[in-house]
Formats: C-alpha cells, structure tokens, sequence
C-alpha cells in the first residue's frame, strides 16, 4: 500500500518541474522590454482610474444572499429530478416539504421589506425607534 | 440489525421533525404579530419544546426492548444515549428560552429569529448527539456552529457581541475545516462513513498489519481539533472567554451547557461506541494523550479564571475547567468513566444553569457584570445571594451539594484504572477554583456597598420559583439514586 503512493510523489514532483521549467524557459527566452505600461493592471485597454476597494451599499450582500438560497433550492431540484419516477409520490411530498420551508423564508424576507431595494420609511423609522427605546 | 429505509425511519425522527416545525411556524408567527412587545413567540417555542420532549418518551418507548434502532440507511442511530443527551438538551433549551424572556439585555432585539434560531441549534444538538455517519456528524456540527455565531452576535448595538461572533466563526471555521480533514483521511483509509463499519475495517486492517498507525494518529488529532472546540478543550480553547463574555447572557449559559452537553455526546459516540473496542486504540497511546489534554484543560481554566473581575468571564474560565473534569471521564474509555461524564453533565446543567441565571438577574437589577455589583447582596437579596452561593459551592465540589457526588464519580472512575496522577491533578484544581468561586461568595457576604445602593431588591415569584429549579435539584441530585441509574442505563450500547 505504500508504493501506491509512490504515483503521488512522482505526480507532485513533476507537477513543481513542469513549473520551474517553463518559468526558467520563458524567462531565457523572453525579450526584455520594460516600459511604463507593462506595470499596468490589464483592463481591456482602459487605464485603470482609482482604487479598486471602494465602499458599497451592503444591501447587495442581502440580495447576494436571498438570491444564493433560491439558487441552490434550484441546484437540489435537478437530481430531484432524475430519480423522480423512481421515488413516486414520496419524492413529491418530499419537495413540497422543502420548498414549503424555503417559501417560509421567502415570506419572511418579503414582510421584512429586504426584497425592496430602498427600504420602507415605515420600516426604518421602525427599527430607528427600537434602537431609541434601547438607548434609554 | 437491518437499518431502516427513509420512509419507515420518520416515526423514529418525530422530535427532529416537531423541533423544525415549531421553528417554521416561530417565524410565521414572527410575521403575523405586529407587535414587538409580544412574547407569544417565546410561548411557542416553549410549547414546541414540550411536543418534542413527548415525542422523545414516544421514541423511547416505541424502542421497547431493542438497544439501538438505525435510522436512514444508517445515518443516524435512536439508542437510550441519544435519548438520555436529547433531555439534556431539551432541558437547557428550555431553561435558555425562560432566561431571555427574563433578560433586559434582549429586549430591543428582534424576537421572533432568536427563539427560532434556538430551536434550530437544538436540532443540530439532537443530530450530533445520534449521527453514525462520517458525513452526519460533519453537518450536525455545522449546523450547532452556524446558528450559535448568529446567536453570540445577537446583540447587534454592542461591539462586545458582534466581537464575539466574529472570533467564534472565525476560530470555529478552522476548527470544522480542520476535522472535515480529519475525517477524509478517515474516510479514505476505509472506504466507509459509517462509524461501525470503520470501526471493523480498521481492527481487520490492523490484525493485518496493513495500518499506518501516523495515518490514524493524525486523523484521530484533526477530529480531535474539532471535537475539543465544541468543548472548549485546551489548547482549542481560546475562542470561549471572549465569546462568552460578548454573547448574551442566556446565550453564554446556553453555549456553555447545551453546547458542551453536545460535544461530548459526539466525543463518547466517536470513542467509546466507535472505536472503543478496537484494538487499534491501543496502536497510539490514547490515555496519556487525552490525559493530558484533560489535565491541561482543568489547569488553564483555573489558572486563567483566578484574576477574573467580570463574573461572566469567570465563569467562562470555569466552563472550560469544568470540561477539563469531564474529560477525565473519557480518558480511559470504560463504561464507568462514561456513565460518570454523564451524571456530571446532569448535575453540571443545573448548577451552571442556576448560577447563569443568577448572573442575568443581577444584570438586569444592578446593570452590573462585575464582581462589585454583588458587593452587598446578602442583606439586599437573601435569597437570591443564597442560591447563587448553592450554586458556586456545588460547582467547586463542596460535600452536600451535587457537583462534590459528580466529581467523586469521576474521580473514582480514574482512580479505579490506576490514573493517580490525574486524579491529584484534579484535585488540587478543585482547590484553586474555590478560590474565585469564593470571591463572589465574599463579595455578596462580606462587603457592603459604599454608595447609597442599599435598599432591598425585590424578585417576583417567578423569578423565585425558577430558581428553585434550579436550587432543589443542586442539593438534591447527590442523594438520589435514580440519577446513577439513569446514567448507566443510557449507557447500554
């Protein structure tokens, strides 16, 4: 059993030479022209303009996130799919279920007005109130 | 015996299945009661937590005579362990959802999530403390993990909080990736997930000669990692003071019982059930090496807590210590080093329980953390200093009360095998930690407030009749035969 992993070594070790390899060759063979645009990020010909860290609306993690778990109910659905005539009635009952729970958080980010892109004054002078009655 | 199909397995699975229907219909309720002063959530909860206990006597009857019935494919196993953790943990759910309808400091928070997230992490509870499978333990640790960072940030205005989540999910991330590999190099020498099954194939494997014993030591460490995170063992232990302290105070009661009750339900059904047995234990010296780790465990805890101003560190120092003496349970891996881990952890609920809620109500009358606030406390609030000072002797291990029967248990259980050194190791840290147990006892007894404060604090029935649920108990479990019983018969393999 330990000579099996004897393909692991051998493997590793040519995978870190065809690196070195290729970067000595390149390196040889390359022509050497260093001019100011060559230290410029790539950007499809544009100069690139300012920092790319900026500040931005944190709301787009909120989407990104109820976005994600509709995305992935979507990914179970597919092998769902497959073996559905196999399974029946109970593979059926079975997704219900699910996407039962996941409408339940639908509704729940729907009602708490995360589906709006610009949140509700109602719900913001709301949750502005909860923190003054906190503070005193 | 034959594990049970998907479909015949769900009558066994009614508490897994209750606990995430009153979790769905917590935030359904959430959605329809505008009013935010409602406590009908916290109500709901409470009664889902009471269909759940009814469906864990339905299971424990419906097992009858068998010892261990394998659900999904094997996935998951119902046995009188598993039952035993999941009243345990129903216990401490239920005790975590009384304190944060008590406590002020929640009381501007969003409620309906909260009770909902403690119903999930009790889930994940129930599946750590019942998975056989490789795979099932992995995600039933996430899934405790997961919930417990919303739950130890919930506290959304305070830093303290959000620092709090932001370590736990940090150190609990490395801590799972750490496993999650242990776990695959376990996988791959086997070729199963199933704790029975690797169990088999590694005795086989060894009586063969065809075991790298490095390979499973390794593996045996990662899982290790993980496992000794969820119980806060040395050295994977740093992650708990600061969480503890940062977290809500019913959530830091919670994580220091439910979620170590938890741990080492996971721990035994690893060791003991798994690999217990094989001969392959004794390939590694496994003994020395979580003796160790237990001695270790105790130490620092103790060491760390004696400078403590904050009770709520303090005690978070004294958890990790109090998984140090647990641990001394496992060391050995005998049925009477187990069934002591288990009576510990009952006696370890109450008293913990008790003292935690101590903490949220002085918190919410003196708006005090620190040792000062209980300056005092004799002459303001008898009986609550009373009951506070129950609970820290018996957690130092002070003859009548409860935690002296659950150490002397465990301590016997090593002496039995020969372990003196681990059991003086133990002892001399039960006398180092009756010196900060004391402090607090001297601060309520013997100090007297400087400022005017003096005026008697006046607690409602309520509050007295839950504490004495927690105080009856503390002085009562020592005494009562049953409990020993209990913890043997769940032990039946």
């Amino acid at each position: 059993m330990l000579f099996n992993f004897a393909n692991v070594l051998i493997f590793l070790g040519v995978g870190c030479l065809f690196v070195v390899l290729n970067l000595t060759l390149s390196r040889l063979l390359h022509t050497k022209l260093y001019s100011g645009e060559k230290y410029i990020p790539y950007e499809c010909g544009e100069d690139p303009v300012g920092d790319t860290r900026i500040k931005f609306n944190t709301r787009f993690y909120v989407i990104a996130l109820i976005f994600l778990i509709f995305d992935v109910e979507t990914v179970f659905l597919f092998p769902w799919a497959v073996v559905f005539r196999k399974m029946g009635m109970f593979a059926f009952l079975e997704m219900l279920v699910f996407i039962a729970i996941l409408l339940v958080g639908l509704a729940y980010v729907w009602a708490k007005g995360d589906l709006e892109w610009i949140r509700s004054t109602q719900l913001a002078v709301q949750s502005l109130r909860r923190e003054e009655t906190h503070d005193n | 015996m034959e594990a049970l199909k998907n479909i015949e397995s769900l009558l066994y699975f009614s508490p897994e299945i209750l606990l995430v229907v009153f979790a769905v219909a917590v935030i359904i309720l959430d959605l329809v009661v505008k009013n935010r002063e409602s406590v009908a959530v916290a109500y709901l909860s409470l009664l889902g937590l009471g269909c759940v206990f009814g469906a864990v006597l339905f299971t424990h009857a419906s097992l009858g005579s068998n010892e261990s019935i394998s659900l999904f494919l094997g996935m998951i196993r119902l046995d009188r362990f598993a039952i035993f953790f999941k009243i345990i943990l129903l216990l401490a759910t239920a005790a975590t959802i009384l304190f944060s309808l008590r406590s002020e400091e929640l009381d501007a928070q969003l409620k309906g999530e909260y009770y909902a997230l403690l119903l999930a992490v009790t889930l994940g509870m129930f599946l750590m403390a019942s998975s056989t499978n490789l795979l099932m333990i992995f995600i039933s640790l996430e899934t405790v993990s997961l919930t417990s960072y919303i739950l130890a940030g919930f506290l959304t205005h305070s830093p303290r909080s959000s620092e709090a989540a932001f370590k736990y999910i940090t150190y609990g991330a490395v801590a799972s990736g750490t496993m999650l590999f242990g776990l695959s190099l376990l996988f791959g020498m086997t070729g199963t997930g199933d704790l029975g099954q690797i169990s088999a194939k590694l005795t086989e494997m060894f009586n063969a000669g065809d075991v790298y014993p490095l390979a499973v030591l390794v593996s045996i460490t990662f899982i290790l990692a993980g496992v000794g995170y969820k119980i806060a063992s040395v050295p994977f232990h740093m992650w708990s003071p600061d969480v503890y302290e940062g977290a809500p105070i019913p959530i830091t009661a919670f994580l220091s019982v439910a979620s170590k009750s938890a741990g080492f339900a996971l721990f035994i059904r690893f060791f003991y059930s798994g690999f217990g047995s094989s001969e392959l234990m004794q390939s590694v010296d496994w003994t020395l090496m979580l003796a160790v780790v237990s001695a270790l465990t105790m130490t620092v805890g103790n060491l760390a807590a004696l400078p403590q101003r904050n009770v709520k560190r303090l005690l978070a120092y004294s958890s990790i210590a109090h998984g140090g003496y647990l641990l001394m349970g496992g060391v050995l891996l005998t049925a009477e080093g187990i069934g002591a881990i288990l009576f510990y952890l009952v006696v370890y609920l109450f008293m913990n329980l008790g003292a935690f809620y101590v903490v949220v109500l002085i918190a919410n009358e003196v708006g005090s953390e620190m040792i000062e606030g209980y300056r005092g406390l004799s002459s303001r609030a008898p009986l609550v200093a009373g009951a506070m000072a129950i609970f820290l002797f018996s957690l130092t291990g002070i003859p009548p009360f409860a935690g002296f029967f659950g150490k002397w248990v465990l301590f016997t259980a090593v002496i039995d095998k020969g372990l003196y050194w681990l059991a003086f190791v133990g002892l001399l840290n039960s006398v180092v930690s009756l010196y900060y147990y004391a402090r607090i006892v001297k601060a309520m007894y013997l100090e007297s407030t400087e400022d005017t404060e003096t005026e008697r604090v006046s607690f409602s029935t309520g509050t007295f009749a839950l504490l004495s649920v927690f105080v009856v108990p503390t002085v009562l479990i020592g005494f009562l035969n049953i409990f020993y019983t209990f913890s043997n018969i769940a032990l039946q393999p």
